[in-house]
């Protein structure tokens, strides 16, 4: 634990050092990791599907806020569908613009669940989400994250039913036809409604647990949370059929539930404070502050001492070795005698008492008493430095 | 000479102002009852163009039934039944923003009035060092 402890400590420490790199990196890896997957899953535009172009996208990404992210992965998502058929991109436009319009312009920084939410699905993930949410974000993250599941359910159906929707015929019935499917499977996909519900259940039910005034709110919000997302898809599969793969609902539960651990490890009582770097003036200076914030649990700076053998070492000859080792031992001896004599000098004055109650030695010195000892100690102290320094004279002219 | 805790207090309010007192800053210029009410009319805005669009879905979408019963249907009621839906959810949608809004109104406030606050006693810092030189002088 104190390791993960420290990682973590070095992990902050790199962060808040290193931040202005960091942010574009981690940028530029979602977008990337976002094109990667859906091209995977919906890549019919052959253009879009080139891997120099999904890096220059992402590269392009990384230098704009997070939030560009989805309005390019949103484009993206639009032009794949317009190589599917007019409807298709028709249907998928107007649900982005209803979320934009209705939801994101509240909730700006919730955007980017709009696309994690699919990311997670795709990755097999699906239940890492509203555990995230919950722990993380606010109650309408409900909102957002309900967005992302109408949008990876879309597109699933587009992948699924890809041969049907394909631009074949310029007939105005089978174009509405086609139209028609899409609504109907927005509308009529019981088995999305029902994960919406147990998202938004569950973000709710972390939400409200994580904020309780208890000890381990945050572990307790989790496995709520979990049973609660578990127990709502169950239900919602016993009454509308909605073919959920126990198995795999479990164990991507259990899964979700290691996520937030490790989120809670990183998240919880952590302050990810920037390095701010600002720039001011007033009528004397111009000011550019680099404002570092200070760690609270110092790291452990490890330095390795090595000690080797004298014989294998030393450069010095047998007869250097020696006289160094006499010099330095006639200079122990002389610290040894002046000490020995400071010591006699102080123990003498001091009164050493045993406490009758708790039978401890207890050195009494009276305030009004102890300024004149201190004086006479002071005395006694320098002649013994004389005597020594005397005595070290003596001893240096004798070797001289 | 450079003040220590000037130059922090300083620095605070500069990293105040280029974050989320930008934000506060914009926000601030407006008097509660404008900013709420330029973000409500916003709102009816974007509410009626979804509203447009749900709507032109929906007689995408029932375009066959339309056609069939054009002669059938009361036109009338329907447009009732259309300006009663969308007044509803143009209603709900606008109380929601208010909140949104009061709230945000608010808060940017209590940010502000931190900021303001700093700045005084900046000015009273300034005062005080001009003080001190003005009686070294003499």
């Amino acid at each position: 634990m104190a390791k993960l402890l420290m990682i973590r400590e070095q992990i902050k420490s790199f962060y808040s050092r290193y931040e202005g790199f960091c942010r574009p990196v981690l940028k530029f890896l979602l977008a990337f990791l976002a094109l990667t997957m859906i091209n995977k899953s919906i890549g019919y535009a052959a253009v879009l599907g080139n891997p120099a172009v999904v890096l220059v996208i992402a590269l392009f990404c990384s230098f704009f806020p997070t939030n560009f992210v989805v309005v390019v992965s949103t484009l993206v998502i639009l032009l794949h569908l317009y190589a599917v058929s007019l409807e298709t991109v028709v249907t998928a436009g107007i649900l982005f613009m209803l979320m934009f319009l209705l939801y994101f312009r509240f909730a700006a920084k919730d955007t980017i669940l709009l696309v994690m939410t699919p990311l997670c699905f795709i990755l097999k993930i699906p239940y890492v989400v509203p555990l995230c949410a919950g722990l993380v974000g606010s109650p309408t993250s409900m909102i957002s994250t309900g967005c992302g599941v109408v949008t990876y359910y879309l597109l699933q159906y587009i992948s699924g039913n890809r041969t049907a929707l394909l631009t074949s015929e310029d007939d105005p019935i089978f174009q509405l036809e086609k139209f028609r499917m899409l609504i109907d499977a927005l509308m009529k996909n019981r088995q999305m409604m029902v994960v919406i519900a147990a998202f938004a259940i569950t973000i709710l039910v972390v939400y409200l647990i994580r904020r309780l005034p208890v000890d381990h709110c945050w572990t307790i919000a989790m496995i709520t949370g979990m049973l609660v997302d578990i127990v709502v898809i169950l239900v919602g599969d016993l009454k509308y059929q909605t073919m959920v793969e126990i198995p795999a609902l479990i164990i991507g539960s259990l899964l979700a539930l290691a996520v937030g651990l490790v989120l809670q490890f990183f998240v919880f009582n952590v302050d990810y404070t920037r390095t701010e770097k600002v720039q001011f003036e007033d009528d004397e200076y111009y000011y550019y502050v680099k404002a570092i914030p200070k760690n609270t649990v110092s790291l452990a700076d490890r330095k390795v001492k090595k000690i080797k053998g004298q014989t294998g070492t030393s450069q010095a000859t047998g007869s250097d070795s020696s006289r160094r080792s006499a010099l330095t031992a006639a200079k122990g001896s002389r610290d040894a005698q002046e000490y020995r004599v400071r010591r006699t000098a102080a123990t003498k004055e001091r009164e050493v008492v045993r406490s009758s109650h708790n039978s401890t030695k207890r050195i009494i010195m009276p305030e009004d008493v102890a300024g004149s000892r201190r004086e006479r100690l002071t005395e006694i102290e320098k002649a013994a430095a004389a005597k020594a320094r005397a005595e070290r004279k003596k001893n240096n002219s004798g070797t001289e | 000479m450079l003040n220590e805790a000037r130059v922090k207090l300083m620095t605070r309010m500069a990293a105040f102002e280029v974050g989320e007192g930008k934000r506060s800053m914009a926000i601030g210029t407006f008097f509660r009852s404008d900013y709420i009410a330029k973000e409500i009319i916003k709102s009816i805005i974007y509410g009626t163009i979804a509203f447009g669009l749900i709507l032109g879905v929906y007689l995408v979408y029932e375009f066959e039934m339309f056609m069939a019963n054009l002669y059938e249907i009361n036109w009338l009621d329907f447009g009732q039944m259309l300006l009663k839906r969308y007044l509803i959810g143009i209603g709900i949608y606008a109380l929601i923003t208010y909140i949104v809004y009061v709230v945000r109104y608010s808060r940017a406030r209590r940010n502000l009035q931190i900021y303001y606050n700093n700045l005084r006693r900046l000015r009273a810092m300034y005062k005080k060092e001009a003080a001190q030189e003005k009686l070294t002088e003499e």
